[in-house]
């Protein structure tokens, strides 16, 4: 039954990581991240090694994607400032 | 006993691939986070079913861990969400 839950999941996360990089929505890509670190947490729980999965549960699935959100939102306040012609600035910060 | 187990496992993989084809489907944004909040709670319990066939009690510490950080990370993406149409 192991045997057949790692094969899923490994074949889901193929078809996730592909579908990140082929995204052209940023936040599909995002949300597809953290579908490939909560699949990868279940494949390190049944290869028996609760420690690991743990780390990729918190780290993986819940950090990464709030630091990438917040790279996002600040990657879009950038444009909208350079789109109202203040791009100097900002880039001198 | 051993039989319930296994046939818990398969629906909760079952159902896990249904909500993932509508994670890569999925038009919108918003029906990609709610689909992954979906598969969020399948795999918790997943965890919990392994964790009993296992027969340690370590591994629903994943599971809690998961259960916070996963709701923090869609609380984060739910916020986003929300800022970006009252900005529009």
């Amino acid at each position: 039954m192991s045997i057949v839950i790692i094969g899923t999941f490994g074949a889901i996360m193929i078809a996730a990581a592909i579908f990140a990089i082929y995204s052209q929505n940023i936040l599909s890509a995002i949300i597809s991240a953290g579908v490939i670190s909560l699949l990868a947490s279940i494949i390190y729980i049944l290869l028996a090694a609760p420690d690991v999965a743990m780390t990729e549960a918190a780290i993986g699935s819940g950090l990464t994607t709030v630091v990438f959100l917040l790279a996002l939102r600040r990657i879009q306040v950038n444009q909208a400032e350079k789109e109202d012609g203040s791009a100097e600035e900002v880039i001198d910060d | 006993m051993p039989v319930i187990i296994d046939w818990t496992s398969a629906f909760l993989l079952g159902s896990c691939m249904v909500g993932i084809i509508r994670i890569i489907i999925g038009p919108t944004s918003a029906d990609r986070l709610t689909a992954l909040n979906l598969v969020g709670s399948q795999v918790i319990a997943l965890l919990v079913v392994t964790a009993f066939r296992a027969g340690s009690p370590v591994y629903l510490d994943v599971a809690m861990v998961y259960s916070v950080f996963g709701f923090l990370g869609v609380l984060a993406i739910t916020r986003y969400l929300s800022k970006r149409s009252n900005s529009k």
